[in-house]
């Protein structure tokens, strides 16, 4: 990985919260109502795919594993709005054999106000 | 199910655990709902060519356990204001993860708990290990 690519932000995604994978990921989990708070999961994942492929960065995504995450909800996600996802990096470090890959996405509503943020880490593993 | 009265949130509370034995058609599912079809939970090949035995769960499959577990004992899925951790082991097709946690902190102002979370997995030979640490989520209750 380019630890250059700190910093960088990649173009804003919009998505709509679909009801019928809101309630298939509802029924994985087998909740019976509600958002799941780590629904937000699929959003930050579209929005993620730009970060993955970006050749800049050169993210090795066969070698990548998912090291952390946390969501900061400002209010639940609702059902039938659409988002807008905004991924950028915000660190690259390497610790022993493995490269670490620090992405925030803010997600905001029609009205541009913040849903959530959200914080993953990735960890690309060395090949020794 | 209704939400949870702050008033009765006690510090050391313990949340019930959740328990569930994970299997290929949840791999599966989870992949196809959250959008995320990494080989490494679908194909044993190429699970085993990065050095796994087998394909393993998503880790955002175990935080949405954990969720669950949290969303369960708080009454509604939507008091989750914040959740996170670190995922730190694979769980493997067939495993039994449990969650579960306790609540650290009250804020009376806010009317929200600190909780601390986990997810663990008894391997075959009885080792246990941590599919996910240090997890923690904020709730706000009623």
């Amino acid at each position: 990985m380019n630890a250059a690519a700190e910093g960088k932000v990649y173009p804003a995604v919009e998505v709509e919260v679909e009801p019928e994978r809101l309630k298939d990921f509802r029924g994985v989990f087998r909740q019976a109502s509600g958002v799941p708070p780590t629904f937000v999961t699929t959003i930050e994942y579209l929005a993620f795919a730009q970060v993955a492929a970006d050749p800049e960065l050169a993210l090795d995504f066969a070698r990548v594993v998912h090291g952390a995450q946390e969501f900061d909800h400002r209010r639940p996600v609702r059902e039938g709005e659409t988002l807008t996802a905004t991924i950028r990096v915000d660190s690259v470090r390497g610790i022993g054999a493995n490269a670490f890959l620090v992405v925030i996405t803010d997600i905001v509503d029609e009205d541009g106000t913040l849903v959530c943020v959200a914080k993953s880490t990735m960890v690309e593993r060395g090949t020794v | 199910m209704s939400l949870r009265s702050f008033d009765e949130v006690a510090v050391g509370e313990e949340l019930p655990q959740l328990r569930r034995v994970i299997v290929r058609e949840d791999v599966k599912d989870y992949a196809d709902a959250g959008r995320d079809q990494n080989p490494l939970h679908q194909d044993d090949e190429f699970a085993r060519s990065v050095g796994f035995d087998g394909i393993i769960a998503h880790g955002m499959f175990t935080m949405g356990h954990m969720a669950a577990c949290v969303g369960d004992w708080a009454g509604d899925p939507e008091a989750i204001v914040q959740i996170g951790g670190q995922f730190r082991a694979p769980v493997g097709v067939g495993e039994e993860i449990v969650t579960g946690g306790s609540v650290r902190k009250r804020d009376p102002e806010a009317r929200t708990a600190t909780l601390e979370t986990w997810v663990s997995v008894t391997r075959a030979d009885g080792t246990v290990d941590m599919p996910l640490k240090r997890g923690e989520a904020v709730v706000r209750l009623g």
